[in-house]
């Protein structure tokens, strides 16, 4: 008998499935296509060549060796040289450059003559990414002008290399990023939203398969179907999904590790594996939100919402520590929190599988209490309310 | 052109009517542009990092490596929260995540400053968030600088003969956002993404609802007001216009006020770059429309969109690194411009002169996104309906039949 149930559930899900060409064009269109927009974008992997103008106002042998060496760096390129200040506000105003480097009269004289002058480099925070860049490269090159003078003075009185060396950088600091030696910024972008972005797929694509049953009214059938066993209901319904959006999740993840090269330095079967649970936990989360409200709009406008601002949430770009505690903690609320810990532990520092036992528990956690509070999607199945 | 004019008005008090019987359509007008600014700018609000835990592996254990790890301390950046006895200590608590960083001062550091040779400092990082990872650097940096600024005046001193340590001083002066938070870099790029983004879902969902009528009456809309297509389409964006009017005002004038992001736009510039917005985002709603079958599945359709659109306005990876494909790609949105001319004005004080390009490409999408709404009522969905006339007119009941075969059934 339960063998029937269990065959006739299955049936009536997969062939929704198939009927429905939306489900192929978000299933499996879409996810692929967000995945390779997104890592398509950032393929570069580092911002280089940020768009800058200088100001001159020394114009001396100084200064303008300054700027060839500036120029030389791969983080600016200077695009356009102003007369005065007020010409580069402009510029930066009309967005054609992120920021300006600013030499005052007198400088070479002032620098001799050891008046200390001071350089300033304008940097608009407008644009985060870039003003890191800039940042970087006009403090590089303030600090290289001043060890070229000294180095200068230093050698007039005999000194050797290696000493001024150690007299002009007491301290060398080295920084090993192990896991990002390139500091690539699709490395770390593309892991954490990528997955995020498919998460949010699922969460939608559920949430409106669910939906639509009792939207049409047919959610009778679909638990007589499964023998008013709701557990036997869902499953029927969202396994086929499973089956296929973890197939596509494992094309996701081929394309991220294998053609864009980020990061696997684990073994991959820890990934793989992370997929499918990835695949129900949202699933799962999806159900957790019609149990609560079992209604088309409601329940979807609840996943879409959480799915948006679990980018924010989940503290991909602004750390958790720097986030107020409540928003810290609805982060967690999310299953792809836990995705992306355990893919930061596992793929990109390729730690031992036990300081990540925690989260694949959690995923899987997703997919168990759903299924405590189904009694009310049941209820609201044998007595479907329409609410557009 | 009196019937035109007097058809564009009964389209667009018919539409306004819709609009407002509508609770779903009033939640995305409204609501959303109420609710997801605020929310957005609470989950940034905190601007910077501050503290970022990080341990230190002492093995000089002299004065000059303490002195190194309390600065490091000191620093607003980071926080040393242990000194761990050696590496492993160390690595299993960034396993852990107990830190993000690990500081190692070799067992030679103060015996080679001391001999004027070079120390060595080895900083580890946990790569997972670049902002953790810049925020490390900076204090490593600035703290071994600093330090080893005062050893160098004391060793140059005596040769140089009391020449300052710096000959030239550099300052960097941040413009545009002058707390260089993070929030106001982003939220700025956000809010107008928020208005374009509801606005979809809303007309996507409007014309979900009249496709459903039409599926239940035999391809006729009872509540659709008889229009050429080119008064229907004007008709509903002057309703939009009109709707948007307060959500505009509200997420590009007042949130920037509630959180204290930059706010150098004069209000009049504003509207004056969120008119040609509205307008182009209104028809590029009314030509993506077609893709809506039913109510909900706007929630489908429409919202992964914003993830793709925020990355094209160049938010987190800039424009002029985006290869020509994407970066013509991000010319066709309405979001890109906008963002990026509201993100000017407010931040950087420009003007409207200051951003007519941005401003003009806005006014030329209207065109282009109400030549595309045009082909597609006109060639697709005015098609479409008549097709389903004529269906029902051989069968009546064809329309949901094919709403029960998609469910599974028959």
């Amino acid at each position: 008998m339960i063998g029937r149930y269990i065959a006739e559930s299955f049936k009536r899900g997969t062939v929704q499935l198939v009927r429905r060409p939306m489900y192929f064009l978000m299933m499996v269109i879409v996810p692929l296509f967000g995945a390779w927009v997104l890592m398509d974008l950032m393929d570069e992997g580092g911002i280089h060549r940020v768009p800058v103008a200088v100001v001159d106002r020394d114009d001396s042998n100084l200064s303008r060796s300054l700027l060839r060496t500036l120029d030389g760096f791969q983080q600016v390129s200077i695009t356009h040289h102003c007369k005065d200040f007020n010409e580069a506000k402009l510029l930066v105003q009309s967005g054609d450059i992120y920021g300006f480097y600013y030499i005052p009269d007198g400088l070479e004289e002032r620098a001799l003559g050891g008046h200390q002058p001071v350089v300033s480099y304008y940097v608009s925070y407008a644009y985060y990414a870039p003003a890191s860049m800039q940042y970087k490269g006009f403090k590089t090159i303030s600090l290289l002008s001043n060890a070229g003078v000294v180095r200068t003075m230093l050698r007039t009185v005999g000194l050797r290399d290696q000493a001024i060396a150690a007299k002009l950088q007491p301290y060398a600091t080295h920084v090993h990023t192990p896991a990002n030696p390139w500091l690539n910024y699709n490395y770390y972008l593309s892991t954490s939203f990528v997955p995020c972005l498919f998460a949010l797929i699922v969460l939608l694509i559920t949430a409106f398969t669910l939906g639509s049953e009792l939207k049409s009214g047919l959610c009778r059938q679909w638990l007589a179907a499964a023998g008013d066993n709701m557990v036997l209901a869902l499953a029927g319904k969202l396994i086929p999904h499973t089956v296929l959006l973890t197939a596509v999740g494992w094309l996701m993840q081929w394309m991220m590790y294998r053609v864009y090269d980020v990061p696997l330095n684990c073994n991959p079967w820890h990934m793989l594996l992370a997929m499918p649970l990835l695949v129900m936990a949202n699933q799962g989360f999806a159900v957790l939100m019609f149990c609560f409200t079992p209604n088309f709009r409601f329940g979807s406008t609840l996943c879409t919402l959480m799915g948006m601002l679990s980018f924010s949430f989940c503290a991909f770009s602004l750390p958790e520590e720097a986030m107020y505690p409540w928003v810290q903690a609805i982060g967690y609320v999310m299953p792809i929190k836990y995705y992306f810990l355990l893919s930061v532990d596992q793929a990109l520092n390729g730690i031992d599988l036990y300081y990540s036992r925690v989260y694949y528990a959690v995923l899987l956690g997703y997919v168990v209490v759903p299924l405590l509070l189904s009694w009310r999607l049941k209820h609201e199945c044998m007595n479907p309310v329409y609410v557009p | 052109m009196k019937q035109w004019l007097l058809e564009v008005y009964r389209v667009w008090w018919r539409e306004f009517r819709l609009v407002l019987r509508d609770e779903g359509v009033v939640i995305f007008f409204f609501a959303v542009c109420a609710v997801y600014p605020v929310l957005y700018s609470l989950i940034y609000n905190t601007e910077v990092e501050r503290d970022e835990p990080i341990v230190v592996v002492d093995d000089c254990r002299t004065q000059l490596s303490r002195q190194l790890t309390r600065r490091l301390d000191a620093t607003p950046e980071v926080s040393v929260v242990s000194i761990a006895a050696n590496m492993q200590e160390a690595r299993e608590l960034m396993h852990r995540k107990k830190c993000y960083a690990i500081v190692y001062l070799p067992r030679d550091l103060s015996q080679a400053v001391g001999s004027q040779r070079q120390g060595h400092v080895s900083v580890y990082c946990d790569m997972s968030v670049m902002l953790r990872y810049k925020n490390m650097l900076m204090a490593v940096t600035n703290v071994t600088q600093a330090m080893g600024a005062e050893t160098m005046h004391h060793a140059v001193e005596p040769v140089l003969g009391g020449a300052p340590a710096t000959v030239v001083e550099s300052r960097q002066v941040p413009i545009g956002n002058t707390g260089m938070g993070i929030a106001s870099a982003i939220l700025l790029f956000v809010l107008p993404l928020v208005l374009q983004q509801s606005m979809l879902l809303g007309i996507g969902m409007l014309h979900g609802g009249s496709i459903e009528r039409r599926r239940r009456n035999r391809g006729y809309d009872p509540m659709e007001e008889r229009a050429c297509v080119s008064a229907t389409l004007f008709g509903k964006m002057m309703c939009h216009q009109v709707v948007y009017v307060l959500p505009v005002i509200y997420v590009l004038y007042f949130t920037p006020m509630m959180f204290d992001f930059p706010q150098n736009a004069h209000l009049l510039h504003t509207l004056a770059l969120a008119v040609p917005f509205i307008i182009a985002v209104s028809f590029m709603g009314q030509t993506l429309q077609a893709f809506v079958n039913e109510r909900e599945s706007v929630f489908l359709l429409f919202a992964f969109t914003s993830v793709i659109f925020v990355f094209l306005t160049g938010v987190s990876w800039p424009r002029f690194e985006m290869s020509r494909f994407w970066y013509t790609i991000g010319d066709c949105v309405p979001s890109t411009w906008m963002c990026n001319g509201y993100v000017l004005m407010q931040s950087t004080g420009a003007t409207l002169a200051q951003i007519a390009h941005p401003l003009k490409m806005l006014w030329l999408q209207c065109g282009v996104m109400y030549v595309l709404a045009y082909c597609v009522e006109r060639f697709v969905s005015r098609r479409r309906y008549r097709a389903w006339q004529q269906s029902s007119r051989e069968d009546a009941n064809a329309l949901q039949r094919y709403d029960l075969v998609k469910n599974g059934i028959g």
